[in-house]
């Protein structure tokens, strides 16, 4: 024998190695012959589940769509509450504000300083001024940093003025927001409050300010006998 | 002689080795045809040992005999798959008989060598 014959002796000995080899690892792969049938009926079943679960991936998309939809929805509505709560809140004078405005300060004048006690600013100048202001437009309105909501009362307690339940005296420093040129002039007129507080010795002192601050009511807030309807 | 069945041996054995270490797996539905293909291999192998027991052993017909046989069982049995005939049926009953005559033939030639050395010996 030669070598060629050598050769192809290797070469096709290496080949029925590698084709019984191969074909012995796909067959123990299987665990044994599938029938044909049994092969269809599993692709078969196989397809079927496969559209199953596509058509279940497309019910899984919708619903997801809907949850997101759904949420969006929710945060709106969370969106819209707050910014109903934050309007309330406003109104009912629970947040500090700012803006333009005037600035009033009352404090006796010195000619009356001198009779000591003879003459005190009033609760009634201090409700008047904030009903003037009021009046003229003002959204907010303050005195010596107590805000003026719909509960608080202007009350003379001895020689000092209760507001919120607490004592104030003089000098009163009554901050409001609004128009400051309405403001000042409601105060201003000729023969208005200015003239007649000052008449009867109280130095007013109205100042224009761009940045009024008011602070927000901070006392309790009772409701005890009122409710809803 | 000897040294082609050791190379023979060689060969098989490496064959076997990557065949194991390979990491590809055929699909099911070529199983069959490389089943034939192997049987037919398989045949034409036993044919190469018989022949050269026989001493009338052709490296051109043990090669092309190999690859056609493996070749056209294959084919065979694809066309009938197509065709809805079990033709790999035909392959592996033909293989297998005359595989079966081979080494039925390759037995006898073994026996006789031995009886010849054993009557040689006494």
């Amino acid at each position: 024998m030669n070598r060629p014959v050598y050769i192809s002796v290797i070469i096709v000995t290496f080949l029925l190695g590698l084709m019984i080899t191969f074909q012995f690892r796909t067959n123990s792969n299987t665990t044994g012959i599938v029938p044909t049938e049994r092969y269809q009926a599993l692709t078969i079943e196989k397809k079927n589940v496969e559209t199953d679960i596509a058509d279940l991936e497309e019910e899984v998309a919708d619903l997801t769509a809907k949850i997101d939809e759904s949420r969006k929805g929710r945060t709106e509505a969370a969106v819209v509450l707050e910014g109903e709560l934050d309007k309330i809140m406003l109104y009912a004078g629970l947040t500090p504000l700012v803006g333009p405005g005037v600035e009033v300060l009352l404090e006796k004048s010195s000619e009356s300083l001198g009779s000591a006690g003879f003459y005190n600013i009033r609760d009634e100048d201090l409700l008047k001024v904030i009903n003037d202001l009021l009046g003229a437009g003002a959204e907010a309105v303050s005195i010596n940093d107590q805000r003026i909501i719909t509960t608080s009362e202007v009350r003379q307690a001895g020689n000092h003025i209760n507001i919120n339940l607490t004592k104030l005296s003089p000098p009163y420093l009554i901050k409001a927001i609004g128009n400051p040129d309405t403001l000042k002039s409601s105060l201003e007129i000729k023969g208005g409050l200015a003239e007649y507080l000052a008449a009867s010795g109280t130095a007013v002192n109205i100042r224009q300010s761009g940045n009024i601050q008011v602070p927000a009511y901070s006392g309790p807030l009772r409701f005890d006998y009122a409710k809803h309807v | 002689m000897w040294l082609g069945f050791l190379l023979g041996m060689l060969g098989m054995t490496v064959g076997i080795f990557i065949g194991l270490n390979m990491p590809l797996v055929l699909p099911q539905a070529y199983a069959k045809f490389l089943s034939v293909a192997a049987l037919a291999a398989l045949d034409s192998v036993f044919g190469g040992i018989r022949a050269a027991m026989e001493d009338h052993f052709d490296n051109s017909i043990f090669l092309s005999g190999f690859f056609s046989n493996a070749l056209l069982a294959a084919g065979l049995a694809y066309t009938g798959e197509r065709l809805g005939i079990d033709l790999y049926l035909a392959a592996v009953v033909a293989f297998g008989v005359r595989l079966f005559q081979n080494l039925a033939i390759i037995r006898r030639h073994i026996l006789k060598k031995s009886y010849h050395k054993k009557e040689n010996t006494h």
